[in-house]
């Protein structure tokens, strides 16, 4: 037998308890019909029961927890009457981050999405302008006709670069043609990336698509560091890493397109790698860089960091000249490639200097 | 489809064998070549005559998994005076029994050739699939015909399909006077196609690899048989890669259609396959899957340019007649 003592108090406790939540749902109820203008759809069919069957020995944790559920309960019957999908466009409108809903039905051969590029060009532009405020310096240097290759420096575990550079030319050159940039093989092994990149227009390094980009009268961003230049570490940055096979310049020498080296300064400290275990690669079959933020803060860590950029275009190099026999001699295409890796080496070192700090 | 090409010629039509009769591209064939004016004659070798044919073909039960089916496919070719031969004995589904199955494409497929050169035919024409090219990650975006045949790992049915491949090789080098033709559609699609992948696509809730969305293409029915008898009517020996003009990536497909996907990850998903294949000791799916997650999307400049492929149908238009055509039948 229980005494009426301790659960009377227990019971005027859980009602003045009750009493006040009550009066702080109305308290919220008005509120949000003043701010937000919800009409009140009338008295709900069903009426949420926040009232609790008295039931002597019951707890207060209980009562509580019964309590927030009629609570819950009631908050879904006032939200039915919000549009969700209308606020969800009109927050769509203010960002515009290109999501699921802004594919189109129709891509070009390389899977290029006219509609997502377009959706995402006000993204794009605010990554250029406010997140890297990218300074662009020898625009006036890319020609203004004939096929175009322009080779540039990587870092970084995802493309930005890439975007970037053709974003700079599309915007500030007087054609505005977007070059299509050529991404690293491992990107199209990661998920849910490579079919986002493919929709901006980015396509699989590979001597064949290069080709195929170049005789379409598509201008195209190559950048023969590859994967050994995307996960280089945070100290060895700006120091270009041997161009794989370089494949791109008897390509352009044969085609007669235009080697334009292009330095980008500040792409190499959006995500400076401590270390790529080598191990880690090897359990997954993925290269897992290590940064300060990655793996540690999950897809958080992803977030690149802010630093100042500068994109440098160089001299072309022209090919127009080039006898056809030489562009199979391994030599000569070596002793060009190496050329063309001094030249936007010399170009980083130029630039480098000219920002106080990384981040200015 | 037809009638957009030149009048045919007058001139007596040659005899055409199709092994695999009761195949979709072997019974449609034989249809329009029955449908000329005038009409050719045909020569069916299969197990069983599709009831549709009956009387108007000259029908020889072969079975292509026998022993000494080499020498009966030579005799009926030579008594019939066959000049040209339509190799399409092969299952569209992966089939259950390896065995059987590797029976019948590929000692089937050396039977077939070795009657055709003993028998003295002039053209062999044999339907093969652009999957031998395999869906991988370092694939470049148009596949061309000399690119490897890298089958995914496991697949059996592709495996086999390669292998003919090679042999078809072989075969034509040593065979230089016969005309040897290889066609390698991509995914088909239509109104009235049907196969392990149309299947999987008419599925309510269409299994996807999460975080991956290739661009895929395909091939309208209609342009599939066009390019079959272009290869008959035209000499043009070598291997075509045959799909429609466009690419679009899975996701795009899929809300064309109105259908819903569902998203597994991989891992999980070949580990659900894995078990699946044991329960029906096939195929494993899991190599159905990859072709969902990786690139192997074909270049067709080559039978554009020397078989003269001109589909009808975009790869957006294949799509939407299949789809149009299975919700007309009640498919969700």
């Amino acid at each position: 037998m229980r005494t009426a003592d301790p659960t009377d108090a227990r019971e005027r406790a859980r009602l003045e308890l009750l009493e006040e939540l009550r009066a702080s749902v109305r308290a919220l109820r008005s509120e949000l019909e003043q701010r937000f203008g919800i009409r009140d759809a009338g008295p709900p069919e069903r009426e949420p029961s926040v009232e609790i069957e008295a039931e002597p020995g019951v707890g207060s944790a209980e009562a509580a927890a019964g309590l927030f559920e009629g609570l819950g309960r009631q908050l879904r019957t006032r939200l039915d009457g919000v549009d969700v999908v209308k606020l969800y466009e009109a927050l769509r409108e203010r960002v515009s981050i290109p999501g699921a809903a802004d594919v189109s039905a129709e891509v070009d051969e390389f899977g290029l999405d006219a509609r997502f590029l377009s959706r995402a060009r006000g993204w794009l532009d605010w990554l250029f302008d406010s997140w890297w405020r990218v300074q662009v310096t020898g625009i006036d240097l890319v020609p203004e006709t004939g096929r175009v290759l322009f080779v540039a420096n990587t870092a970084g575990i995802l493309p930005w670069d890439a975007l970037m550079v053709a974003h700079a030319v599309e915007r500030l050159h007087p054609t505005g043609r977007r070059p299509r940039p050529l991404v690293a093989d491992w990107l199209a092994t990661l998920p849910f990336s490579q079919s986002r990149l493919a929709r901006l227009g980015a396509v699989r390094a590979c001597a064949e698509n290069a080709e195929r980009l170049l005789l379409a009268d598509e201008w195209v961003i190559a950048f023969p560091e590859g994967q050994k230049g995307a996960l280089k570490p945070f100290r060895e940055r700006y120091r270009l890493r041997r161009f794989a096979r370089g494949g791109f310049v008897p390509l352009a020498a044969r085609l007669r397109a235009a080697i334009v080296p292009v330095a980008v300064v500040g792409a190499e400290e959006v995500y400076p790698i401590v270390f790529e275990p080598r191990l880690l690669r090897r359990l997954l079959g993925v290269p897992i860089p290590v940064t300060p933020t990655f793996p540690l803060l999950g897809p958080l860590g992803l977030i690149p960091l802010p630093s100042q950029w500068r994109i440098r275009f160089g001299e072309p190099i022209w090919f127009d000249d080039v006898a056809p026999e030489r562009v199979s001699d391994p030599l000569y295409v070596n002793r060009t490639r190496e050329q063309v890796r001094g030249v936007i080496q010399a170009l980083l070192e130029e630039e480098l200097p000219r920002r106080r700090s990384i981040f200015s | 489809m037809s009638a957009r090409r030149a009048p045919r010629s007058v001139e007596p039509r040659p005899t055409i064998a199709i092994t695999g009769l009761g195949t979709f591209t072997g019974a449609k064939i034989a249809e329009r070549l029955l449908e000329q004016d005038p009409p050719a004659r045909i020569v069916g070798l299969d197990l069983r005559q599709p009831r549709r044919l009956e009387g108007r073909v000259r029908f020889h039960r072969v079975d292509l998994t026998e022993p000494t089916a080499d020498s009966i496919v030579a005799e009926i070719l030579e008594k019939e005076r066959c000049e040209t031969v339509l190799h399409a004995a092969f299952f569209t589904d992966p089939h259950p029994d390896l065995e059987y199955s590797h029976e019948l494409e590929v000692v089937g497929s050396l039977h077939v050739m070795n009657a055709a050169a003993a028998a003295g035919v002039r053209k062999l024409v044999v339907t093969s699939s652009a999957q031998v090219y395999g869906p991988h990650p370092d694939n470049p975006n148009f596949l061309s015909e000399d690119h490897a045949l890298r089958p995914p790992h496991g697949a059996h049915s592709l495996r086999d399909r390669v292998e003919v491949e090679g042999l078809l090789r072989i075969f034509a080098q040593r065979h230089r006077a016969l005309v040897v033709s290889s066609l390698r559609p991509c995914w088909i699609v239509g109104p009235s196609y049907e196969s392990a992948v149309t299947r999987r696509f008419e599925a309510a809730r269409v299994v996807t690899l999460l975080g991956y969305d290739p661009l895929l293409q395909f091939l309208h029915e209609s342009d599939w048989l066009d390019a079959v008898e272009l290869a008959l009517e035209r000499d043009a020996p070598g291997v075509y890669n045959l799909a429609a003009d466009g690419v679009l990536p899975l996701s795009t497909l899929l809300r064309l259609a109105g259908k819903r996907s569902l998203p597994l990850p991989h891992p999980l998903l070949q580990r659900v396959a894995y078990l699946e294949s044991i329960a029906r000791s096939g195929d494993p799916p899991g190599a159905f899957f990859d072709y969902l997650r990786f690139l192997w999307v074909v270049d067709t400049s080559r039978a554009r340019a020397e078989l003269g492929f001109d589909p009808v149908y975009t790869t957006k238009e294949a799509w939407m007649s299949f789809v149009v055509a299975r919700k007309l039948r009640g498919y969700r």
